[in-house]
């Protein structure tokens, strides 16, 4: 664990509702993030209107209830949005960016960007790895 | 359907309290409701309470001690909503004839669990990743700066209002001095574009309100509307930023409830917990178009003595933000307000009002919950 981590102030040693997960001086927790399978993202697609979902384990399709088959997601995209965190996260020092990145005919996608820069909007990004579990992203050339 | 009212509304100070037990906060607003609505204690008959951290088991503790033996009583969390929440539930079994008088209570304790930004929850897939709820916030600021051309000034404009507003609050955490546009400004960047003192703070606090029946009392006020929704998907095809669905979906069915448009509304308490979520919030509640409420602050129109004064208490931004004890508090100062019992923040026109609060921010939804009620007087 890194020294900065704030475990230490976390309700002053006393348990709290909040499971902070292991970042941070808490116990591991399952994670839920999306996962990077070589060249895409994996995930959930409805068998009926095609909704794409980064998610695992869900029973059934939450825009219209139909069925749901595995699915793989391109890893390029455009940004919605981004910023750059100046205050640090968990086990991330400041300053990170981060984005939703609406992939091509797939989910919106929170990524973590290579430079510490806002986007414009629209940009095109691509997911080029994972970095500590969080997917990553570059601005394609 | 019976009509709810009013009754009584108390607080405990907003700020950093770390050496009171939780309880100690509930029971000071727990006594000033109860004295407000001028009631006997045993004439409440539920007591719902509205909480996210807590502790577990904190109504029972606060029964404890304004007694209350066997009444029906739970406990509910919808985020920064949980507080209005509670009351929204309150109004709803009034309503229904379920229960006659109910104590409604929003508390929660923030400094004994963090040290500064709420730590993201492990569980939820962008907690994981690192995005706190400033970036949450900062995403949808991002998005007004590039799509509408909203500025930084406008933005730092919301902070100096409802930081001036605040000085005369003696409630409220924030009472030193209103910073000018350039120290809003200038003070750190915690996300892009939002600087520190465009976040609330972290709070400790409670608010307790009493819902009934009309019995009659010139006080009390009417509850026109009161509408609770949750969160709906936030996904690909969502071109809004995030929460501006979640609060858009409750206002158009507050303001049918109550019968009324978002011009009628003389006063209003909105969830600002970051400068940018009062200008979207304002957007989603009809008082601009989208793209436009950036401008109600710098024209003076959420001003406390302009048109429509937006959080005339000093909201969020200067009151702090107990997560549970903010929707009392909003629900209070509209009640001093339209009773005419503000002191130096009263406001002139003062006869419907409205209250907002927005709960966030699980990945993938547009919101945990959002909770707007209409009330005026009787």
């Amino acid at each position: 664990m890194a020294a900065d981590a704030p475990s230490s102030e976390l309700g002053v040693g006393r348990p709290t509702k909040r499971r902070p997960g292991s970042a941070v001086g808490g116990l591991p927790v399952a994670d839920s993030r999306p996962v990077l399978d070589g060249d895409a993202v994996l995930g959930l697609r409805c068998t009926v209107c095609r909704y794409p979902v980064a998610q695992t384990g869900i029973p059934w399709c939450p825009s219209c209830y139909g069925p749901l088959e595995p699915a793989r997601f391109d890893t390029g995209g455009t940004a919605f949005s981004s910023t750059v965190a100046r205050i640090p996260v968990g086990t991330r020092k400041a300053p990170f960016a981060l984005a939703y990145l609406d992939l091509d005919d797939g989910p919106r996608v929170l990524v973590h960007l290579a430079e510490p820069e806002v986007v414009p909007l629209g940009a095109r990004l691509r997911i080029t790895g994972m970095d500590e579990g969080d997917l990553l992203a570059e601005v394609a050339s | 359907m019976i009509q709810a009212m009013l009754w009584g509304v108390g607080t405990s100070d907003y700020g950093l309290q770390p050496e009171r037990r939780v309880e100690a906060l509930a029971w000071t607003a727990v006594g000033e409701a109860v004295a407000d609505a001028g009631i006997a204690v045993d004439e409440i008959d539920a007591i719902i309470v509205g909480s996210v951290f807590g502790p577990p088991g904190v109504a029972t503790r606060v029964q404890r001690g304004i007694g209350l033996p066997g009444v029906p009583m739970w406990t509910i969390e919808n985020a920064c909503a949980s507080g209005t929440s509670a009351y929204h539930e309150a109004v709803q079994t009034v309503r229904g004839g379920r229960y006659r008088c109910v104590l409604v209570l929003g508390v929660d304790q923030m400094s004994t669990l963090f040290s500064g930004a709420i730590v993201p929850e492990a569980t939820d897939p962008e907690g994981a990743a690192s995005l706190p709820l400033p970036g949450v916030y900062a995403m949808g600021a991002q998005r007004y700066v590039q799509e509408f051309g909203v500025t930084p000034e406008q933005l730092a404009a919301v902070a100096v209002k409802n930081k001036r507003n605040g000085l005369d609050n003696p409630r409220a955490q924030l009472r030193k001095a209103a910073p000018t546009i350039d120290e809003v400004l200038s003070s750190r960047m915690i996300a892009d574009p939002l600087t520190f003192l465009q976040c609330c703070p972290t709070s400790d606090g409670a608010g307790a309100l009493i819902v009934g029946g009309d019995r009659g009392n010139p006080d009390d006020l009417r509850i026109e509307a009161s509408v609770s929704v949750s969160g709906a998907l936030w996904d690909h095809r969502s071109k809004e930023v995030w929460g501006y669905a979640c609060v858009a979906r409750a206002a158009e069915q507050a303001y049918a409830e109550a019968g009324r448009t978002p011009a009628e509304m003389d006063v209003l308490e909105v969830h600002d917990a970051f400068t940018i979520g009062e200008i979207m919030t304002l957007e989603a509640l009809g008082l601009a178009p989208l793209g436009k409420g950036a401008e109600l602050a710098p024209s003076g129109h959420t001003a406390r003595d302009g048109a429509q004064p937006v959080n005339p208490s000093g909201g969020l931004l200067s009151r702090g933000h107990p997560l549970g004890g903010t929707g009392p508090a909003q629900i209070a100062e509209i009640a001093w307000q339209l009773r005419g019992r503000a002191g130096a923040r009263q406001i002139t026109r003062h006869r419907v009002g409205m209250v907002e609060t927005m709960g966030g921010a699980a990945a993938g939804m547009d919101g945990n919950a959002c909770v707007v009620t209409i009330l005026s007087t009787s």
